[in-house]
């Protein structure tokens, strides 16, 4: 062995004592929070913005559309004709974006989760740094989980109120406002928009400890959340009980909201699909076919507005169940690969060491005799 | 977290590892036993399975088959315990070396050295606000190993510590853990595939080829079991013995042999050296592996005992 080249202690003072559990909590906490200093910018900084583009919609900008429709509407009565068409677009504009950008935050949240919280820790090495390093691998993925949950949450939930609200303030005053069912803004204005950031978190993080990698973690959560988007859209209109509205021919299909499901009753009662109405006589109102289909009036299954927040609660409730199962998929896959579970062959190996060392005095005995 | 001290830092046993359900086998049917306090070499060719071996004991993955004891329990519940360096020296690219010490003393609260750690850095002059991302392969190995050290761990694991460093960097590193296992008893496991540079350092050898342990002991006692032998081809008789490699060129016979019973006064004998050694084990594959399933429990002691045919006898009943 080589001397003693390094300047070592040759008493080691006192060494701090080992923190209770909601300081070693903190610590991770403020560790992870370091790490991802960027990261934490960037959604602060977004959630500003996007905060801000819907408090100026639902303020000012919806203030000058309504006045812009009011005037316009009123070149119909022929009354005084002019409208300021540029506060109509620019509310249409900034309505678009800060929705769009409401709907792409889950799937942003999965592209990080997948590729920089999870994936590129375990690829470049620095995750089995920190499990070596005192940090158990469970305690490492719920301190990666549970912060970026609540930040996300937090945020997330702020802007689809801020969405609200600002939807709300136009509805009935701005006529090119959409409607509660439209496809984005049914999402954008509700917590299943929480539901899917959550989810995309959940994804991200799956596919970034199957994939061990960035870049593929990052296409399998972005996949997987669109996935888990389209799949709530589909379950949504079936989570709550919808109503049925029958009205006769002359009147046409009633009800507006989501549809479930729509068609023709027919004179025994029974409701049937509509019927393929060819062009010519869909000029004349379909009537023929009608007749011939025996209709004598439409039924229209949806849900109407009132509907908006058991729908809303709903859905979020199923997309919060599939969080907790790919947590708890994540934690168990994260203990098999590690041997978190690994306690219960101790007994075992303790009794192999045994039986080993006295294979070993035997033999010993046997070389000496 | 402390515990009884155990004879052994590290026991496998049948220890396998294959990546995927179909994979390739990266490590099988791996057993040894390397006692506590020693500084252990793993040598072996590339993807000889060095790095996956000491992956598991770290507790960093889990075998497929077999299982490892790391001081005394699971790899696991070890891992407070045990310090590891990884072969690409995992480092987080954003924080300066400062903060990564602070790291490593916040996430080991209760067993954090900071003078060794800070010495180990201070001796690569090192500035303390640089980041991680501009230091130079050599640089990082520095901050890794003072992480590990700084924890003060009961074992200690090395992938290919040495690889990235200067000569004089080299010297003064391996002095600082050989120091470190003196002051404190530390286990060191260091794997490389430079035999030389472990020969002065290392007194226990674990030389693994194709994903098997080929040989295992004390480096004193590996050598002394076997001998390199010349004899006259004609005369020359090698049965009974273990042959690792030989070759004759012209009338001349030399070989590398486990001799078992007095060897004949003509031959021309002399011990191996552990480069000898390994390099022969490594050309010759198919060569009878040593690995003793117990080596004589020393791990108190400091006598050498164990003769050639004695290590012998032990590998060939187990």
């Amino acid at each position: 062995m080589s001397a003693l080249t390094s300047p070592l202690p040759t008493a080691p003072g006192p060494l701090p004592a080992a923190p209770g559990r909601p300081a070693a909590l903190a610590r991770d906490l403020r560790w992870l929070l370091r790490l991802h200093r960027p990261t934490l910018y960037v959604w602060a900084a977004l959630v500003v913005v996007l905060a801000a583009a819907l408090l100026w919609l639902a303020g000012p900008l919806t203030d000058a559309s309504a006045d812009a429709w009011r005037d316009y509407n009123a070149c119909r009565d022929g009354g005084r004709c002019s409208y300021y068409q540029d506060a109509i677009l620019r509310y249409k504009d900034v309505y678009s974006y800060t929705t769009v950008a409401l709907t792409a935050l889950p799937f942003l949240v999965a592209a990080w989760s997948g590729a920089a919280l999870i994936g590129r820790e375990l690829e470049s090495g620095t995750a089995h740094l920190a499990w070596t390093q005192g940090v158990s691998p469970a305690r490492w993925l719920a301190v990666k989980l549970a912060a970026p949950a609540v930040l996300v949450t937090a945020g997330t939930g702020l802007l689809v109120w801020l969405h609200h609200r600002a939807w709300s303030a136009a509805h009935g005053r701005v006529d090119t406002a959409k409607s509660w069912y439209d496809g984005l803004t049914l999402h954008a204005n509700g917590p299943t928009t929480v539901g899917l950031a959550l989810a995309g978190l959940g994804c991200g993080a799956l596919a970034g400890l199957l994939w061990r990698r960035a870049l593929p973690a990052l296409a399998t959560g972005l996949v997987a959340t669109a996935a888990v988007r389209v799949l709530a859209d589909r379950l949504m209109p079936h989570l709550w009980a919808a109503d049925t509205v029958v009205t006769p021919l002359s009147r046409g299909p009633g009800g507006v909201g989501i549809t479930v499901d729509e068609g023709i009753v027919t004179s025994t009662g029974a409701h049937v699909p509509l019927p393929h109405c060819p062009p010519e006589d869909a000029v004349h109102g379909c009537t023929a076919t009608y007749a011939e289909a025996d209709a004598v009036g439409f039924f229209h299954t949806y849900h109407p507005a009132a509907h908006y927040w058991p729908l809303q609660l709903t859905t979020t409730a199923v997309l919060l169940a599939l969080v907790a199962v790919l947590t708890v998929i994540a934690f168990r896959l994260l203990g098999r690969s590690t041997g978190g579970a690994a306690r219960g062959r101790r007994t075992a190996g303790a009794g192999q060491e045994r039986q080993g060392r006295r294979t070993a005095a035997a033999r010993r005995t046997g070389v000496a005799a | 977290m402390t515990s009884r001290p155990t004879p052994y830092a590290l026991r496998a046993t049948a220890l396998g590892k294959r990546f995927g359900r179909r994979g390739a086998w990266a490590l099988r049917d791996c057993s040894f036993r390397l006692p506590a306090g020693r500084v252990c070499a793993v040598v072996g060719p590339n993807g000889a399975g060095k790095s996956t071996l000491l992956a598991l004991a770290a507790g960093l993955t889990t075998p497929s088959e077999g299982e490892v004891i790391v001081l005394g329990t699971d790899p696991a519940s070890a891992r407070a315990r045990v310090g590891y360096v990884a072969q690409d020296k995992p480092l987080y690219p954003q924080l300066t070396v400062a903060e990564t010490l602070r790291l490593g003393a916040d996430l080991n609260p209760g067993h954090w050295d900071p003078s060794v750690a800070e010495a180990v850095v201070r001796a690569g002059e090192l500035a303390p606000g640089s980041r991680i991302r501009s230091l130079s392969g050599g640089q990082r190995t520095r901050v890794a190993l003072a992480l590990a050290l700084g924890k003060r761990p009961e074992l200690l694991l090395l992938d290919e510590p040495m690889a990235d460093l200067d000569p004089l960097a080299r010297h003064e590193l391996m002095g600082t853990l050989m120091a470190q296992a003196a002051q404190y008893g530390t286990t060191i496991v260091m794997s490389s595939h430079v035999v030389a540079e472990l020969e002065d350092s290392c007194d226990h050898l674990l030389l693994v080829g194709g994903g098997r342990v080929r040989l295992a002991g004390e480096i004193d006692e590996l050598t002394e079991a076997h001998a390199r032998v010349s004899a006259s081809a004609e005369t020359a008789d090698l049965t009974g013995h273990t042959v690792v490699e030989s070759r004759t060129t012209g009338r001349q016979l030399t070989a590398l042999i486990r001799p078992d019973g007095p060897l004949p006064a003509e031959w021309r004998t002399a011990s191996p050296t552990l480069e000898e050694l390994v390099l022969a084990y490594l050309r010759n594959p198919r060569a009878a592996s040593l690995t003793p399933a117990e080596p004589a429990d020393r791990a108190g002691t400091t006598t050498k005992a164990g003769t050639g045919n004695a290590t012998a006898d032990t590998g060939a009943a187990a």
